[in-house]
């Protein structure tokens, strides 16, 4: 009757546990999804963070084309974030598009700004190029600031209309591509991911292959597995001062993507290690004995028969270290920088998308975008999560016919 | 004697750390015969059958005394273990096919030793499959996994996977143990085709088959060789009470 009773209380322990955890993940989830959905849209992801001012040389239209009244009725409403236009939008004959003077919105400032609400399909913007002639993606939202170095502010709609077609020739118009996205933080992880992955895996497989199949059992062997499983165990923020220390200041490399994905891959030696040992175990001792006993070499055992057999192990392994390198922010934040910019070279600086949420929050205080990025975060990992998995399969040599 | 001895051993000694697993082993195995290890378990057969290619390389602590002469050579003095291993071939008790193809598994040592000529490798994979009774069973699934084989299959798929390598010895740990009868009666035919070509030494825990497939058989007890002889003498009439007691089934 007793061990009835203590049999009902564990078990309703082992539910409330489980229903807890339950809970605080769909709570969390639903948290992110809910603040953040709103911030989700393609331009969300396809923008920089920062806005881009730039000239683009545009070649006068010849043949103005006239907006067609069907198309204005169809055309797409403007950004939410400009919200209602301050006066009604004109047709700039000259250009093929439609401007109109909105409230701009940036995070920090807020002003009166001409923006490009539509272009039309012959619009002369659409084969726009820079200074250096290459071509520019000139679309809606847009911010038009001035043209051949007159200013609009202070002007009307229909003074600026006027302005733009009164030029001739080739027109020189300031634009402004509007920031807000992360595509930049988006392209910095997946540089991030990729470098770190390129330096840590060698060196973690073949650290692995060392402790499993060639160190003799004893005190060295005993205090790598030691070493790897302490540093698996240190915070990250300890990891970000060394190659702080060491890479930024000591190297030379800047704060940058270099610097920090080679202190990511610091952080990610361990668990490479760890999961390729446990792989490498795994591989039965008959197919060594096996190769060895055809006269292959200890070389061509480990290479054509046990590390093809450990890749589902391996690949559980790069898994794992996406993750981390998506998950990290202390050491990133130290080492790699929070410029929301796509690192043109390998010593320039760039956030990942975790450093950007933890910016955002810290910085603006801006819990929605942050948990947009969240959003964004999530999904990506979940897809890395899909590939790797199909690529494992495809892999595993047990598993073909 | 008429044919040439290929393996003598003299005074063999091996230890595992402290324990002496082979006793003062003096051994000579002919060529073109199949020769038969028998025994209690824990007898020293096996470990004396990995002495022979050095397989027992692998394991630590392994200590090794006295000379096994390999075609006038000690095996275990300064030779290449790599060539010794491709002219001593092994087939081992489970069947221990390769996670890859039928062609890749037989192609496997050839591809080890550098060969790359894809037709002369095709000519290998066929002729040792052959050789192995096992071509007209998987001609038309060569490119398939080696594991989707059944048992008895996968043991002639490793039989010819040590044939490709044209050895001059094979040696047999146990071969048809995992194997149903039907498969173990497979494996000792083609022993029986396979003599003519290779030496083969085979150790085995049934005294019916080493009866029905060796020329001679070396009867194992705690390390020691007690008997080694033809084999219809060893079975009818044994020259050791303790060879006749275990043929017999009094022990082991």
């Amino acid at each position: 009757m007793t061990q009835k009773i203590k049999d009902t209380i564990v078990k309703g322990v082992v539910y409330l546990a489980t229903g807890i955890t339950l809970c605080v993940l769909l709570f969390i989830i639903g948290f992110i999804f809910i603040k953040g959905i709103g911030l989700i849209n393609w331009n969300f992801i396809s923008r920089d963070y920062n806005d881009t001012t730039f000239y683009a040389f545009v070649q006068e239209s010849n043949s103005p084309t006239t907006l067609d009244e069907k198309v204005q009725e169809n055309k797409s409403d403007y950004d939410k974030k400009y919200e209602t236009p301050l006066e009604a939008p004109v047709y700039v004959e000259s250009i093929g598009a439609e401007i109109t003077k909105v409230l701009y919105k940036n995070y920090t400032t807020e002003k009166e700004q001409f923006i490009i609400s539509y272009i039309s399909k012959g619009s002369p913007l659409l084969s726009a190029v820079n200074s250096n002639g290459t071509s520019i993606d000139v679309s809606t939202d847009f911010v038009l600031e001035s043209v051949n170095g007159n200013e609009f502010t202070g002007m009307s709609t229909e003074e600026v209309k006027t302005l733009i077609n009164d030029q001739s020739g080739e027109l020189k118009i300031k634009m402004v591509e509007p920031g807000g996205g992360i595509r930049s933080n988006i392209i910095t992880t997946l540089y991030m991911i990729l470098l770190s992955l390129v330096v840590a895996l060698p060196i973690g497989i073949f650290g692995a292959i060392y402790l499993t199949e060639y160190a003799k059992p004893g005190k060295i062997v005993n205090a790598i597995r030691f070493a790897a499983e302490c540093l698996a165990g240190i915070p990250s923020i300890i990891f970000g001062l060394f190659g702080m220390a060491f890479f930024v200041v000591a190297l030379n490399f800047q704060i940058s993507l270099l610097s920090g994905s080679l202190t990511v891959a610091i952080i990610l030696l361990p668990v490479i290690i760890r999961s390729t040992e446990e792989a490498l175990k795994t591989v039965p001792i008959a197919f060594r004995e096996g190769s060895l006993a055809l006269g292959a070499t200890k070389l061509q055992t480990i290479f054509k028969i046990i590390l093809p057999c450990a890749v589902p192990g391996i690949a559980t392994a790069v898994l794992l270290s996406i993750g981390r390198v998506i998950g990290e922010s202390a050491a990133l934040l130290l080492t790699a920088g929070t410029v929301a910019q796509i690192p043109g070279t390998l010593f320039s600086p760039g956030s990942t998308l975790t450093v950007q949420a933890y910016y955002v929050t810290k910085e603006e205080g801006n819990i929605e975008m942050a948990c947009a990025i969240g959003i964004v975060i999530i999904v990506i990992v979940i897809i890395l999560n899909i590939l790797s998995r199909i690529a494992s399969d495809k892999l595993n040599v047990f598993n073909k016919e | 004697m008429d044919n040439k001895v290929k393996f003598n051993t003299k005074n063999l000694d091996l230890f595992y750390g402290d324990f002496q697993a082979l006793k003062s082993i003096n051994m000579e195995i002919c060529e073109n015969e199949v020769t038969a290890f028998i025994g209690p378990s824990g007898c020293g057969k096996s470990t004396f059958l990995r002495c022979l290619n050095r397989m027992n390389d692998l394991i630590d602590c392994v200590d090794i005394k006295g000379e096994i002469i390999f075609d006038g050579k000690d095996i275990n003095g300064d030779i290449d273990v790599i060539n010794l291993r491709t002219r001593v071939g092994m087939v081992f008790q489970k069947p221990n096919p390769f996670p890859m193809s039928i062609y890749d598994n037989i192609a496997y040592g050839p591809k080890c030793q550098g060969l790359k000529d894809k037709a002369k490798l095709d000519t290998i994979v066929k002729d040792s499959l052959e050789r192995a009774a096992l071509w007209d069973e998987v001609k038309d699934r060569l490119n398939k996994s080696a594991l989707g084989l059944s048992g008895g299959q996968q043991q002639r798929l490793c039989i010819a996977r040590t044939i490709a390598m044209n050895p001059e010895v094979i040696l047999m740990d146990e071969p048809t143990s995992a194997l149903d009868p039907i498969a173990t009666l497979k494996i000792e035919d083609l022993m029986q085709s396979l003599k003519k070509l290779y030496t083969i030494i085979i150790v085995t825990h049934s005294m019916q088959q080493a009866g029905r497939i060796s020329d001679k058989t070396a009867f194992f007890l705690m390390g020691e060789v007690i008997e080694f002889n033809e084999t219809p003498k060893i079975f009818t009439n044994p020259d050791d009470k303790r060879t006749e007691d275990y043929i017999t089934g009094r022990f082991g």
